[in-house]
Formats: structure tokens, C-alpha cells, sequence
């Protein structure tokens, strides 16, 4: 007996399975794996079934007992034993006929969708691994059945078609067919990506994938994510998470942004987000939500910290430790007057140079240049470009500090702009 | 952001927004092989074929909104449905019909191009290398979206048919009687015709350009009544631009019994009927198609045959980044183009072909999108209702016995 150490999906799909006897048994229809069990041991997502048609009858069975021949280069499944499994065993696999065959898979290196053609599986001693996603030329010749004559074709010229593996620990699966089965899938890998690359992917992917691929995200990496998306699936997102997930999400995000994508929501969904919403963050989203489209104040970050001219570096400092400000909060800040009105500006710089007694007063740089909340946009870029700022203060028509744009903003702004206009 | 009740501008302008893909499929379903194969079809049988415009439009407004509601509901390309839900095989097969049909399709539009220039007085060395270059330069450099709206602006002196029809005169008292009684010998000339009309309206690449523009808009279920009105208005501009074509050329080169092979002829054989500016107009709407459709429809080919295959695709990826997509988008503009060139082309015979081949294609893409779009498993509650199915399947069905018809009738003659 020549039991073969490695095959291909391809090879034993839609092929007849033979008992010890040499009695067909029904024909192969799909191999489930463990998705689980790659992320322990070896990586490799295990074998545990194999679902077998006979007779218009579709039994799953267990793959111990299985073994792949090969006998004069052709594939053959060999079972010994026919164990069926139950529903409990069946639940909670992954099928790589259904789900992962034809269909679209991360790779977490190359980080974007691609794919499947074939899966490559090895068997070692009693178990069956998948070992890695074929999505190169050759795959998909070999699927149509058309791989051997091209391949002689190409060595008459003494070259080989393309072929491309990606080894399972570098994909993640995306499965969207299980609608009943609550499958709570992990995503592991996918947590490892920069939230950019993460959006781009779930951009890419189907309504029911996207939806279901950004619920399984942890808040934080969520609320990263929503912000890098565009508005079309920021919607469509917002609309199929529950209320309570969606405003854990909408929490965690700067309020500026929220105001964005709650103006392209439907107003009753946003007022329910808004209610369900902590009441800091919703009250700092209400007042954005106030300004139209095209003022300063819909883009502006109202996070911005600001204090008395009396206080000592040493004193800001404290300040700054304790409430632990986001980056481009901590790099510019201000100085109000007790009603909150902006007098001078000064950054994390100065404060870094500057002994722990001096003053305020004595390091800001006051009458700052700054925009008023209800200026047009499109003026902005040249104030930033002009002065070579970062970040600008937005005040109101009494002059109180409202908030802060903030280059990046800007640059937002520019390109969406840029993007309508063709 | 509180807006009360919408106003009939607010409704207006949602419609404007949406507004498009229907309207760009429809404009550019009229293209140089249509205009061909209307002035054709009207040449040679009167008035008699124009009643295939009726069955076409319902069977047009059914598809594309099952179009519409897939690319809606699972934000999934039509190509990448087939494949995940077909297998690789029979993906293989339809889409390699696909490219070969599409490449026939793109040297009819460089045919267009060529044959209006030329009564312009402009040789088709000189304009079919030019306008090539002009698209892949338009694609490829990025500046895509902007042309199709100067397109879409074009597309409307395609209604400059509407002027041609009327200098020919037409009797429209038999135009009605024609599309309620045709008069129509039944053998292979005939039934070729009118698969080849109902295929030129119907092409089966239009249904995977619909189903990703409506991705693309970023469509939502909300939107889908003003999304029906945009198909209706592609489909009934698509039409009525068809009727036009076909009322100009019956009653002008039908009366007279001038043969032509191709648009071109159409255009030059109108000058003694209908005068020169008839003439010019109508080379001029045929340009403007050409260009339209030999832009979109190599895009379009090269964009669904890589999802399908699992290619890197997307005018805003760089070369490198979709090898195979560029390839295929530059590949089929310069072999269309190129077959145009060769002096002596058997063009008619290309564009025959073409429209043969697209018409055995429709029902296999048909059946495949009726098959999809009643699965609960990819469209949940919006599966098609009794009545789409029913002209759906009568379409395939009617499709499937005329080109059995025709290769029946091809044998016993």
C-alpha cells in the first residue's frame, strides 16, 4: 500500500470513496476542519470529517478512519471503519469545499483578499492537515482539468506555469455561509493587521462578511477600523451591529468622526445610538452635529486641552499624566482665561525644554492664529499651509475655544474634494 | 442634520445622486455594434423587427433590476458570485466565452470609430490609433470617472437619431401596424436577425457592468425605488434610441432597397435620402458611441474576468499591483484595435460572430443569475418574486428554442 503523504482538495472532490472491499461508498463532497485547532500545536487546522453523497443521501463521517492512495497516479479515499458523526461533531467545523474553495481569504502578510484555487493537505501518521491555500495559475488549471497539457506545453519552452501557496498560518478564513450556526469565529489573525489595511479588506468583502468580520473585532481595534472605512460601509456596518455594540464602537472613536458618520446615518438610528452612547461623548457629538457640511466646525476635534497662564510646567505636566491625552491632543495645547476664551497657544516642545517652575505666561505664544467655527473649509488649507501649522484652534464668535483642526483633517477634506470632483 | 419630512427637491436630488449606472449601461448598450445591427436589421425587413424592442425592454427592466437587487443586497460582483457559487469550471468556460465575445465586441467599436471618421474624411489609420491610445491613456492615467461624465454628456446627441428618423419621413400609421401585425418570413436570416438584435440589447457583459456600478455607487436597499427608476430610464433611453435607428433606416433604405453591411453604410447611404446633415449626424452619434463603448467595455471585461480568477483588479491600483489586470484591459484594446487595421478584415464577419456568440452566452449568464438570486442563502428575503422568475425563465427559454431554431433550420437546409 502506498499511502501518500501530500494531495490536493481538487483531487478528491466529486471522486468516489471505497471501503477495504473495493465497495464504492458514495462520492466525496466536502472535508471539514477544526479551524480552532490552528491556533494551537502545529497551525495546521485538522481534518475531523468528511461529508460523502450517496444515493442522494449526504452522511458526514468521521476522517480518522480515512486514508488518501495513490495507485498509478490517480487519487483514491480508502475508509476502513464508517463512523458518523453526530450534529454536535458536525457544528463548529470549517468546510473547505463551502467555505473556503473559490472563495475570498485574507492573506495576512500581503494583507488583502485573495483567491482560493486549491488546498493543499498532508497526512502524518493517522492525522490530515490543511496545510497551505493554493491561488497561483496552476491551481486554477488544475481545477479545470486542463493542468497537465499546459504544463508539457510550457516545458517545451523550458519554463513553468506560476504557482503560489500561502501556508495556512498566514490566511484567515472568512466564513459568511454559516447564517444559522452562530459560529462566533475568532479572527485572530486579523487583529494583527494596522487598522488601514484591516478596512481596505473589509471594504473588499461582502455585506453579510463585512458585517460579520468587524462585529468579531475587539472595541478598540473596532473603533480603529470604523474610522479608516469609507462612509458608504461605515453605514452599512453601523446598521447591522446591535445598538449596544455599535455605540461601545462609536465610543471609543473621536467625537469629530462620529458626527461624521452619524450625518450619514438615517436620524432615528443616530438618535438611538446617540441616547445609547455615554453621555460625555454624545454631548460633545450633539454640539458637533450643530455646524453644516462645509464650516470648520464639522471637522473639527473637539478633544483639546487647555490651561490657566498661572500654571507651572510642573503643574501641566501632572495635568497631562493623569488625564493621558491622545497624541494630537497632547502635542498642541492652549491657554484660556476663566471663560474659557483663547489667549495663546503653546506645544508639548516647549514644555519639554522648560525648567518645572517657569511659567505658563512666560513660554506661550499668545494672539495665535486661529479659525472661527463657522469659517468655510476650503480656507483652511491655505492658513495651514501659510503659518506651516499642525493643528489650529477653532473658536467661536466670543472668541471661546471650541476645538482644533487638525492637519490630517484637512488633508481628509482635500482628498474627498478631490475624489467627488471627477 | 434633523431633516423633517423630504421635500420634493430633496427627493429630486437623491434621485440625481443615484442616478447612473442604469443610465450609463443603457447609453452604452447602444454602441457601434446596436447601431449596426439596428440599421441592418431595418434595412433589410422594413419596419417589421421593431415590435423585438417590446419583449426586449420588459426582459431588460427584469435583468438589470436583478442586477441591481444582488450587487444591493450582497455588495458581491456578479463575476464573484459565479465563481464562488459555480465552481471554477464552469466559471472557466463562461468567462473565456466572455473574453472572446467582448474582443469582438471592442473591434466593432474601433469599426465604429473608424467608419465615422471616414465620412468625415478622416482615414482609419490615422483615427483608429489615435482614439485607442486616447482611451488606454484615459484609463490608465486614472482620469476614468471624469471621462464618463463627459461621455454621458455626449450620449445625448445619440437622441440626434430622433432628428435622422423624422428628415426620412416615416409613415407612422405602418410603423404601428408593423409592431402589432409583422409581417416576417420565418427561416434562418430572420431568426439569426433577431437573436442578434435581442443579444445586442441584451449583452451579457451589461449585466456584470450593472451589478458592479451599483457596488461601486454604494447602493443601499433604502435607495432601490430611486434605483428602479434609473434602470427604467437607461432601458427606456436604450430603446427609444434603438426605435429611432431602426424608423430612420426603414424608411429611408428599406423603401429604396439598399443593402448595407455595416453602420457606416447606414450613415453614407442616408446623404441622398435624407440629406448630408442626416448623414453627419448620425456618423456623429456613432462616433460618440464607439468611443463610449470601446472605453467602458474592455474595462469592464478586464475588471469582471480578474474577479473572477481572483485577480488583482482596479483602475486604482498600480501595474504592478494588477499585472493581470492591466494586461488583459490593454490586451483587449490592441487587439480590437489591431484587427481594424489589417487591410481586408473580414469585419463583418467578426461583428456577426461577436453577436452570435453573445447571444448563446445570455441565457448560460442568465441562468446562473436566476439560479443566485433565488438562493436564500445569498439574497436571505429578497429572492425573486413569481413574477421576475417567470419572464426571467420565459426569456431563457425563448432564447434557448430560437438558437435551436436556427441551428435546426441551418441543418435540414
Amino acid at each position: 500500500m502506498n499511502t501518500v503523504t501530500t494531495f490536493y482538495l481538487s483531487r478528491v472532490i466529486g471522486h468516489k470513496a471505497f471501503d477495504t472491499n473495493r465497495k464504492c461508498i458514495g462520492v466525496v463532497k466536502d472535508l471539514l476542519v477544526d479551524p480552532e485547532s490552528s491556533t494551537h500545536s502545529s497551525g495546521h487546522p485538522v481534518v475531523n470529517g468528511i461529508k460523502i453523497k450517496f444515493k442522494k443521501k449526504v452522511v458526514f463521517y468521521s476522517f480518522q478512519n480515512f486514508h488518501i492512495e495513490k495507485v498509478n497516479g490517480e487519487t483514491k479515499v480508502i475508509c476502513d471503519q464508517l463512523i458518523e458523526l453526530n450534529s454536535d461533531q458536525i457544528n463548529g467545523n470549517l468546510y473547505l469545499v463551502q467555505s473556503v474553495l473559490d472563495n475570498q481569504i485574507v492573506d495576512i502578510n500581503g494583507r488583502k483578499l485573495v483567491r482560493v484555487n486549491d488546498v493543499r493537505l498532508v497526512t502524518i501518521v493517522n492525522d490530515t492537515f490543511a496545510v497551505a491555500v493554493d491561488i497561483g495559475m496552476e491551481g486554477l488549471l488544475r481545477r479545470i482539468g486542463i493542468a497537465a497539457p499546459v504544463k508539457l506545453a510550457f516545458s517545451i519552452f523550458r519554463s513553468t506555469i506560476p504557482s503560489k501557496f500561502i501556508l495556512w498560518e498566514d490566511v484567515e478564513t472568512i466564513d459568511s455561509s454559516n447564517s444559522n450556526i452562530k459560529l462566533s469565529k475568532s479572527y485572530a489573525k486579523l487583529q494583527t493587521l494596522h487598522p488601514s489595511d484591516l478596512a481596505d479588506i473589509i471594504e473588499d468583502l461582502g455585506r453579510k462578511a463585512s458585517a460579520e468580520v468587524f462585529s468579531a473585532l475587539d472595541d478598540e481595534k473596532a473603533a480603529d477600523v470604523m474610522e479608516e472605512l469609507e462612509t458608504d460601509t461605515q453605514v452599512h456596518i453601523l446598521e447591522s451591529l446591535s445598538i449596544e455594540k455599535a455605540a461601545d464602537v462609536l465610543d471609543k472613536m473621536p467625537a469629530d468622526e462620529v458626527a461624521d458618520i452619524l450625518d450619514a446615518l438615517e436620524d432615528e438610528r443616530a438618535e438611538l445610538l446617540l441616547n445609547e452612547m455615554e453621555k460625555d461623548t454624545s454631548q460633545e457629538v450633539r454640539e458637533l452635529l450643530v455646524y453644516p457640511d462645509h464650516t470648520v466646525g464639522s471637522i473639527m476635534s473637539s478633544e483639546v486641552m487647555s490651561f490657566n497662564l498661572n500654571l507651572t510646567v510642573e503643574d501641566v505636566l501632572a495635568e497631562l499624566r493623569n488625564i493621558k491625552p491622545e497624541f494630537e491632543t497632547l502635542y498642541n495645547l492652549f491657554v484660556t482665561d476663566e471663560n474659557e476664551k483663547l489667549l495663546a497657544t503653546f506645544s508639548i516642545r516647549d514644555i519639554v525644554i522648560s525648567q518645572p517652575d517657569v511659567r505658563i505666561s512666560q513660554i506661550m505664544k499668545p494672539s495665535p492664529v486661529h479659525l472661527r467655527d463657522y469659517q468655510k473649509i476650503n480656507e483652511v488649507a491655505e492658513i495651514v499651509s501659510k503659518y506651516n501649522l499642525l493643528a489650529i484652534p477653532v473658536v467661536d464668535k466670543n472668541n471661546v475655544l471650541k476645538g482644533m483642526v487638525v492637519i490630517d483633517d484637512v488633508i481628509e477634506d482635500l482628498i474627498r474634494k478631490r475624489r467627488t470632483n471627477k | 442634520m434633523f431633516k423633517n419630512k423630504k421635500s420634493f427637491f430633496t427627493r429630486l436630488g437623491l434621485f440625481i445622486a443615484i442616478l447612473g449606472p442604469g443610465i450609463i449601461t443603457g447609453s452604452v448598450d447602444n454602441d457601434a455594434g446596436g447601431i449596426t445591427t439596428y440599421s441592418v436589421a431595418a434595412a433589410v425587413y422594413g419596419y417589421n423587427l421593431i415590435w423585438t424592442l417590446v419583449p426586449s425592454f420588459m426582459v431588460l427592466v427584469v435583468i438589470q433590476e436583478m442586477n441591481a437587487r444582488m450587487g444591493i443586497v450582497t455588495g458581491k460582483g456578479l463575476a464573484d458570485l459565479i465563481r464562488e457559487n459555480a465552481g471554477a469550471k464552469i466559471t472557466f468556460f463562461i468567462f473565456v466565452g466572455l473574453l472572446i465575445a467582448d474582443i469582438g465586441n471592442t473591434t466593432t467599436e474601433f469599426a465604429g470609430v473608424a467608419g465615422s471618421m471616414e465620412i468625415f474624411g478622416v482615414s482609419k489609420y490615422i483615427s483608429v490609433p489615435i482614439v485607442g491610445f486616447l482611451v488606454w491613456f484615459l484609463v490608465v492615467k486614472g482620469t476614468y470617472k471624469i471621462a464618463e461624465r463627459i461621455f454621458l454628456l455626449f450620449s445625448v446627441s445619440l437622441l440626434m437619431y430622433v432628428i435622422s428618423a423624422f428628415m426620412g419621413k416615416p409613415h407612422w400609421g405602418e410603423i404601428g401596424r408593423s409592431i402589432v401585425h409583422p409581417t416576417l418570413d420565418i427561416n434562418t436570416k430572420s431568426i439569426s436577425m433577431i437573436i442578434g438584435l435581442v443579444g445586442t440589447t441584451i449583452a451579457p457583459w451589461m449585466q456584470f457592468y450593472m451589478q458592479s456600478s451599483v457596488i461601486e455607487k454604494g447602493l443601499k436597499m433604502k435607495q432601490y425605488k430611486y434605483t428602479l427608476m434609473d434602470i427604467v430610464v437607461g432601458c427606456v433611453v436604450t430603446v427609444v434610441v434603438a426605435f429611432f435607428i431602426m424608423v430612420a433606416c426603414a424608411s429611408t433604405l428599406h423603401v429604396n432597397g439598399d443593402i448595407i453591411n455595416e453602420a457606416k453604410d447606414a450613415a453614407l447611404a442616408l446623404k441622398p435620402l435624407a440629406g448630408e446633415f442626416a448623414s453627419q449626424v448620425f456618423a456623429f452619434g456613432l462616433f460618440v458611441a464607439s468611443v463610449f463603448s470601446a472605453t467602458i467595455l474592455p474595462l469592464a471585461c478586464a475588471f469582471y474576468v480578474s474577479e473572477a480568477f481572483g485577480f488583482e483588479a482596479g483602475i486604482d491600483k498600480k501595474w504592478d499591483e494588477a499585472k493581470e489586470f492591466y494586461t488583459l484591459y490593454t490586451g483587449i484594446l490592441v487587439i480590437g484595435a489591431a484587427i481594424i487595421l489589417i487591410p481586408n478584415a473580414p469585419l463583418i464577419a467578426i461583428s456577426l460572430w461577436s453577436q452570435v456568440l453573445n447571444g448563446l452566452l445570455l441565457p448560460v449568464v442568465l441562468i446562473c443569475m436566476i439560479l443566485l438570486i433565488n438562493n436564500k442563502k445569498i439574497m436571505g428575503k429578497y429572492v425573486n418574486k413569481p413574477a421576475n422568475n417567470i419572464i426571467g425563465w420565459g426569456a431563457v427559454i425563448i432564447l434557448v428554442t430560437l438558437s435551436l431554431l436556427l441551428l435546426l433550420l441551418k441543418i435540414f437546409q
